[in-house]
């Protein structure tokens, strides 16, 4: 077995939890299950790993069996990468019957065609989603292993997710071979971004319960009102305000639970507008910005802001609009004409 | 804060007897500040007795097991000097390096000291407490420290049994900090400048949420001169009308009252500080002015 490979299945093993070990290396199927009752899991990492690699070594592992153990670390461990979406674009409006092995051959042909030194690995799950692994290397290098990017497509959509690994350079490369292999004719990346995969797919699949700016006739009674509020210092007014911002806040984010995004970014380039008594600045050019909320689960977090009393409701559209746009990064211009006070995202 | 000479914040404040190299290791470290008390029997001619003490006062720490950082093969080796030219004016103390380094019993020439940690007490314009204090006594209200935590911890502690003094970490208040970024906006820099970043943490939430409040400089220093009315001095008026202009421009797109949360942290190209009393000092020009805000943040703790 090459070293190298010997290497880097002692480095992947090595990044698992321990009591996952057994679990992963199970799902990899690349070791029999007599073999894995020789192993001793109550040991240290580093032993365990190194008797990992010797079984390895008796079955004559290569790379591809070594990147076939990567994916499946990086599926269960998704969140520890940050995703970028990317849409595909249809010429056509031919229906083409999705062959996976077509896909397969085409993705790999472009992408060998172009670069000679790259190690590409498939998988397929359940859900439809198909997890590619590219190691990239250059005419002269073989693959780093250590820097692979991960692309997650779901046949059935035009969406792509990527977590690129820092040579950004085959970034084009990369695309190129996705449209080719999938028979669209352009992409284009999304101003989403997060560590949580499935809740980017929950955004642009739309699989999160949205607000569908119905009317709702019937008020909320008192008992969706948080329940610990049992204080009988709130008398009615207050009592019917906060079930007012509650309501409010219910058409605007929906029901159920929001997708988990860690941060939003704006960039503001609107003007300064400063209060009619105030003699500050009045300039003609904008007062440049950079807004960035961030938070472990910030829709659920933005979700608060009214009822919390830190903002107002109905809260800023920028904010809320954030799941049905499917963007998190945002550029905001002053809207010229009659409202002032509104503005255009591009 | 009182009113403060807004001449240490104009250009550009030139402090003829300050030598940038000497002063240029305190820049771009992040400090963290203490408040001291007067020291009771300091002897400006007894360093490199202090270093000698405080040095055997370390090692025998170590011996007790108490000193959990400092690993069994490295000696630390302690000095200690003065820096008169950090300070306000004659009415001040210089300030005090104290410097700890460390070598490796492997090799035994002096070259191959290796800093670990780094402290200094220093007074900028600190009269209000020095005049009020009776001779004996050293008036050094702020203590910068720099490494790990358990080295600050020995070295306060032998100061502490050594000059009966008191140290208190200075927390920064939300409103030291509008102080801070409202002034510090205002300075002019010759070179292309970093943003002007406010960082405010939501509390009471379900979920946590920090929102970054940047701003280009060019855009915050021009929105500050037109609030900065008095010349000569800075007034409370001014950073809340400051503050108030930048809340109400969030407010506007945000419908979210950045008011009612808490500002933890200020950055700008001359200094950034964060409420649990970090500081770090960007620009050698305006280094005067900035110790002399924190030096008037301790001796108001201390008070």
């Amino acid at each position: 077995m090459d070293e190298t490979v010997a290497e880097y299945i002692r480095r992947t093993v090595l990044k698992i939890p321990r009591d996952e070990i057994k679990m992963m290396l199970q799902k990899w199927g690349f070791l029999s299950e007599s073999q894995l009752q020789t192993l001793n899991f109550h040991q240290i990492k580093d032993n365990i790993s190194q008797e990992v690699v010797q079984l390895c070594e008796e079955n004559s592992a290569d790379i591809k069996q070594a990147a076939a153990l990567d994916i499946i670390y990086n599926h269960i461990y998704q969140n520890k990468r940050m995703w970028s979406v990317y849409q595909m674009k249809k010429s056509g409006e031919e229906l083409e019957c999705f062959d996976i092995k077509d896909f397969k051959k085409r993705f790999k042909g472009r992408l060998r065609s172009a670069l000679k030194n790259v190690t590409i690995t498939f998988k397929e799950y359940e859900d439809n989603a198909i997890w590619i692994r590219v190691a990239w290397g250059t005419p002269y290098k073989k693959p780093n292993q250590y820097k692979p990017s991960y692309v997650v497509y779901h046949s059935q959509t035009p969406y792509v997710f990527i977590s690129a690994s820092v040579l950004k350079s085959n970034l084009p490369l990369l695309c190129q071979a996705l449209i080719v292999a999938s028979n669209y004719h352009d992409i284009r990346e999304m101003e989403l971004r997060s560590h949580s995969l499935n809740s980017l797919k929950d955004i642009v699949f739309k699989r999160y319960s949205q607000n569908f700016q119905t009317y709702n006739s019937k008020p909320l009674q008192g008992g969706n009102v948080e329940p610990e509020n049992a204080d009988i210092r709130i008398v009615h007014e207050n009592r019917s305000e906060k079930e007012r911002i509650h309501r409010l806040n219910q058409e605007v984010f929906g029901d159920g639970p929001q997708p988990k995004l860690e941060f939003a970014q704006y960039k503001l380039e609107t003007m300064f507008k400063s209060h009619p008594k105030m003699d500050v600045l009045d300039k003609k050019e904008p007062f440049r910005c950079l807004v960035k909320f961030s938070s472990p689960h910030l829709l659920e977090s933005l979700k608060s802001l009214a009822p919390a009393g830190m903002a107002d409701t109905p809260i800023s559209p920028l904010l809320t609009c954030i799941p049905h746009k499917a963007r998190n990064y945002f550029k905001i211009r002053e809207k010229k004409g009659t409202f002032p006070e509104s503005f255009v995202s591009p | 804060f009182n009113l403060i000479p807004a001449i240490l914040f104009s250009p550009p404040p030139r402090q003829e007897n300050v030598d940038p190299q000497k002063t240029a290791f305190l820049l771009r470290k992040a400090w963290t500040l203490y408040s001291v008390t007067p020291l009771y029997g300091f002897r400006r001619g007894r360093l490199r007795d202090y270093a000698r003490l405080l040095s055997a006062f370390i090692a025998a720490e170590k011996q007790k097991g108490l000193a959990v950082e400092v690993g069994v093969e490295l000696d630390i080796k302690v000095a200690l000097s003065s820096l008169a030219e950090l300070r306000g004016s004659e009415l001040d103390q210089a300030a005090l390096l104290v410097q700890l380094s460390s070598r490796s019993r492997a090799s035994s020439r002096s070259s191959e000291d290796k800093p670990v940690w780094l402290g200094w007490f220093c007074s900028v314009f600190g009269e209000d407490l020095s005049e009020n204090v009776p001779e004996a006594f050293t008036c050094l209200p702020l203590f910068l420290t720099h490494g790990a935590e358990s080295y600050t911890s020995l070295v306060g502690r032998w100061f502490q049994k050594t000059f009966d003094c008191c140290f208190r970490r200075l927390a920064i208040s939300p409103m030291n900090l509008s102080w801070m970024v409202a002034m510090w906006a205002g300075c002019k820099l010759d070179r292309a400048a970093s943003a002007v970043e406010l960082v405010f943490s939501m509390p009471r939430l379900s979920q946590p949420l920090d929102i970054s409040y940047a701003i280009h400089p060019e855009d915050a220093k021009a929105l500050w001169d037109t609030v900065q009315k008095t010349p000569g001095e800075i007034t409370q008026e001014e950073v809340d009308v400051f503050m108030d202009c930048l809340y109400a421009h969030f407010h506007r797109h945000f419908k979210i009252h950045l008011s009612a949360a808490k500002l933890v942290k200020v950055s700008t190209a001359v200094a950034s500080a964060h409420c649990d009393g970090i500081v770090k000092i960007l620009h050698s020009q305006y280094l005067p002015g900035v110790l002399m805000l924190l030096t008037e943040l301790a001796i108001s703790q201390i008070q």
